[in-house]
């Protein structure tokens, strides 16, 4: 993976009428990169993905690609799977993914040879002819698909990529994303759902209620907000696991999976180490395994809010549980 | 090809391909001449001979009734009358002095008649010119003008008579005189048959007036097929979203023109073709279409504007006039304009409440203001068949909301006669709104068709505009 820039934002701007979509929102995607675009709902995900896509334009702010500032004849370069997907239900396979090729610049030659190959590729050839209207959903989404990535695009685009499709197609996907990005392609994935994206993305970006709160590698990412946090699973009594360490780490929480079967995750203070740690408690207990504690995205994500916002993170959490609500109403 | 090609194309082809549309090409052509030969048949005399018992209480115009018969070979030479107002069957009328009406009534409805009709002349026939005609099977309408006429010359012969004149030399002054209106700036000498043109130009903006509504609404559907498959996002991915609507809007035009080209072509084969077999011995098509097109127009018309000796024009005559009188080429040429001018007007607008909405059912309060002008541009030109020139049609020949019906009626009554600058003006204005409102469906469409579950006010559309 190279850390040459592929895709540009700066500092971009967008407002409707009452409210401010985006503010001040820069991000920069390396070539051949996963870039995750992780956020709740409605905090400006899918505006800037428009943006990206030129449907809509930004109020201030550039947008560039490849070091060239966006334009239309960038369309044929970048690949687009909204998050409200569909395709005309009366229209045949073939024709309909034909005459998207097309809208997408290709000529009649070259992309009935993509389709040709990614059809079967996905081993659905026999769909040519039927109409969409006949097809499962699993199997439109798969037509879908293949209609967003046809083309080559250096760039690809994936708003919720996942949702609505089920466990299987989920893995299918997240396997072509991968294999494209190993070919070169580089994609950007939105999703409120974060935890879904964590073992695909390479870079992420989090925004919330249209600011961008952090951003980077998502190693480093993860490195930053990790505690020294251990799960200790053992066997044996729970006061003479309590007594065995006086000082220096906390108890954070603790589940009885048994008779005399605990789970505890502690923290270890400054200064100690879990070599250590783990030395002084052999005598006490049997220990049955060790985990460093990795925090998930979801919990990286209020954290992170919170320290930015200055709040705590029950606060953050509250708030996101009741944007949710409403927009389930 | 270029992008909004691409979008024309499938616009097309997906609708033309379309079983309904190939089912209605066809069958429109069918059922129109089916109803013309209908028509045709039912309007033609039936060879029924007709027995009529006459009940006299004038005791004078009764008994005489069959002299009038003996004159009717003289009548077919009479230029006023019309030839075909006599039938070919015969009417028998047979006077009976024993029945009271009452007992000729009761015998009528029992079935053991032999008679189909009571013909009931009051004592006062000389003063109130009334007879009463009762009947169990309702007369043709050419049955009863034969009778009509009957009645009247037998009283004339008996007038006559009292009178010491000859009844050939009554006949020889009586006179009956036709008003034939003439443009004064027109060159031909012939009656200008203003009503008859008005509604051609009437025949030719209902049919715009329907391809609108049928085709404009068709853009509004395919709009919101979009928006509810959840397609348009990709697409305007590629194109931008204006393209996306004009093709729309241009293909949808094209499925209509097409359908339109093959009614005409269709309608023509069917009635050369089919027409002949139908008609009787002695008809020819030309005399038909005559027939169909001629009499029925003016009479109606003319009944319209209370006219009781409207002067009915000779079959050839009609057929002379529509060929002559008429400015065909130019006619077609404005009617495609206004055509598409309109369509595109309304189309357009058609768009943007298609892309304002989340389904069909939502698009009721935005449609009303839209259909409105349309349906009261149909009034006008209803009206205004009698009077193409008031102040009122003026105005709505011009005002482009109305104007695609109106100014056909307005132009075909006037032969095109000075109406070059109003014309043009009426064009111009066309254009620049259906542009502007184009233009504006464009920013109402282009927010609209991204934005799902949202109740839209007008509120909320006139912010789209600025956005």
């Amino acid at each position: 993976m190279s850390n040459e820039i592929i895709f540009k934002a700066e500092n971009i701007v967008k407002r409707y009428a009452a409210h401010t979509a985006l503010d001040n929102v820069s991000i920069e995607v390396p070539r051949q990169s996963v870039y995750g675009l992780l956020g709740p709902n409605g905090a400006g995900k899918t505006s800037l993905i428009r943006i990206i896509n030129q449907i809509t334009a930004p109020d201030s702010g550039a947008v560039y690609l490849n070091g060239e500032r966006l334009k239309r004849e960038h369309i044929s370069q970048i690949g687009y799977l909204p998050e409200e997907r569909g395709l005309y239900k009366k229209m045949k396979v073939g024709e309909q993914a034909l005459y998207l090729a097309r809208l997408k610049g290709m000529d009649k030659k070259e992309a009935k040879a993509a389709l040709d190959e990614w059809f079967k590729k996905f081993d659905i050839a026999a769909w040519w002819d039927k109409k969409v209207e006949e097809l499962s959903k699993g199997m439109a989404q798969k037509i879908q698909f293949i209609t967003t990535v046809m083309h080559k695009p250096k760039l690809l685009i994936l708003d919720e990529p996942f949702s609505g499709f089920d466990p299987i197609n989920t893995n299918l996907v997240k396997n072509e994303i991968l294999k494209l990005r190993d070919e070169g392609t580089t994609i950007i994935l939105s999703t409120h759902n974060m935890g879904s994206v964590e073992e695909i993305c390479d870079h992420i970006t989090l925004i919330n209620k249209s600011k961008k709160v952090l951003d980077g590698k998502l190693t480093d990412i993860k490195a930053q907000f990790t505690d020294e946090e251990y799960q200790i699973e053992f066997k044996g009594n729970v006061v003479a696991f309590a007594n065995a360490v006086w000082g220096g780490w906390e108890l954070v929480n603790r589940e009885q999976m048994g008779e005399h079967h605990f789970m505890a995750t502690i923290k270890l203070m400054e200064g100690n180490n879990l070599t250590n740690y783990l030395k002084s408690i052999l005598d006490h207990v049997e220990i049955l395994s060790v985990n460093k504690r990795v925090p998930s995205m979801n919990e990286i994500f209020i954290k992170a809010v919170a320290q930015k916002d200055n709040v705590s993170p029950d606060e953050v959490e509250q708030s996101l549980n009741q944007e949710n609500t409403e927009e389930n109403e | 090809m270029s992008k909004i090609g691409l979008i024309i194309k499938r616009e097309y082809s997906s609708r033309v391909k379309k079983k309904s549309f190939i089912i209605m090409t066809i069958l429109v052509p069918i059922l129109a001449a089916g109803f013309l030969i209908g028509a045709m048949i039912l309007g033609m005399p039936e060879d029924r001979d007709l027995s009529i018992k006459v009940i006299d209480d004038s005791l004078i115009v009764g008994q005489n009734l069959h002299i009038s018969q003996h004159n009717e070979t003289e009548n077919k030479n009479n230029p006023f009358a019309d030839p075909e107002a006599h039938l070919k069957s015969k009417i028998t009328y047979k006077p009976d002095i024993k029945l009271t009406l009452d007992e000729a009534r009761a015998l009528l409805d029992s079935d053991q008649a032999n008679f189909d009709m009571i013909l009931y002349i009051p004592e006062n026939i000389l003063v109130s010119n009334v007879v009463k005609l009762y009947y169990k099977e309702m007369p043709n309408s050419k049955a009863q003008a034969s009778i009509m006429d009957n009645i009247n010359e037998t009283i004339e012969i008996l007038k006559v008579k009292e009178a010491n004149m000859d009844y050939q030399y009554y006949k020889s002054i009586k006179t009956q005189v036709a008003v034939h209106t003439i443009d004064n700036k027109s060159e031909s000498d012939q009656d200008s048959q203003i009503e008859i043109k008005a509604g051609i130009g009437f025949a030719l903006g209902l049919m715009i007036y329907m391809f609108i509504f049928i085709y404009g609404v068709q853009v509004m559907k395919g709009v919101i097929e979009e928006k509810t498959n959840r397609i348009v996002e990709v697409i305007v991915s590629s194109v931008k979203p204006f393209e996306l609507m004009m093709g729309k809007i241009i293909g949808i035009m094209l499925v209509g023109l097409t359908q339109f080209a093959m009614w005409v072509v269709l309608i023509g084969i069917f009635s050369t073709l089919v027409m002949p077999f139908m008609l009787p011995d002695g008809y020819d098509v030309g005399t038909l279409a005559g027939e169909m097109n001629g009499p029925h127009t003016t009479a109606e018309v003319a009944n319209a504007m209370g006219q009781q000796d409207q002067v009915i024009m000779q079959d050839n005559e009609i057929i002379n006039f529509l060929f002559t009188q008429v400015p065909w080429g130019s006619l077609i040429a404005i009617f495609l304009f206004f055509f598409i001018g309109g369509y595109l007007l309304y189309g357009s607008l058609m768009a943007a409440i298609g892309a304002a909405v989340d389904s069909e059912t939502d698009t009721q309060q935005f449609m009303l203001p839209v259909t409105l002008p349309l349906v009261f541009a149909y009034l006008i030109s209803v009206m205004g068949m009698q009077d193409p020139n008031s102040t009122v049609m003026q105005w709505c020949s011009q005002i482009p909301f109305t104007s695609p019906v109106v100014m056909l009626v307005r132009y075909s009554a006037n032969a095109g006669e000075g109406m070059t600058l109003s014309l043009i003006t009426s064009m111009l204005l066309l254009i620049v709104t259906f542009i502007g409102t184009t233009w504006l469906a464009g920013k109402i469409y282009r927010t609209g068709i991204l934005m799902y579950g949202k109740k839209v006010t007008y509120k909320e559309l006139f912010k789209w505009l600025k956005y």
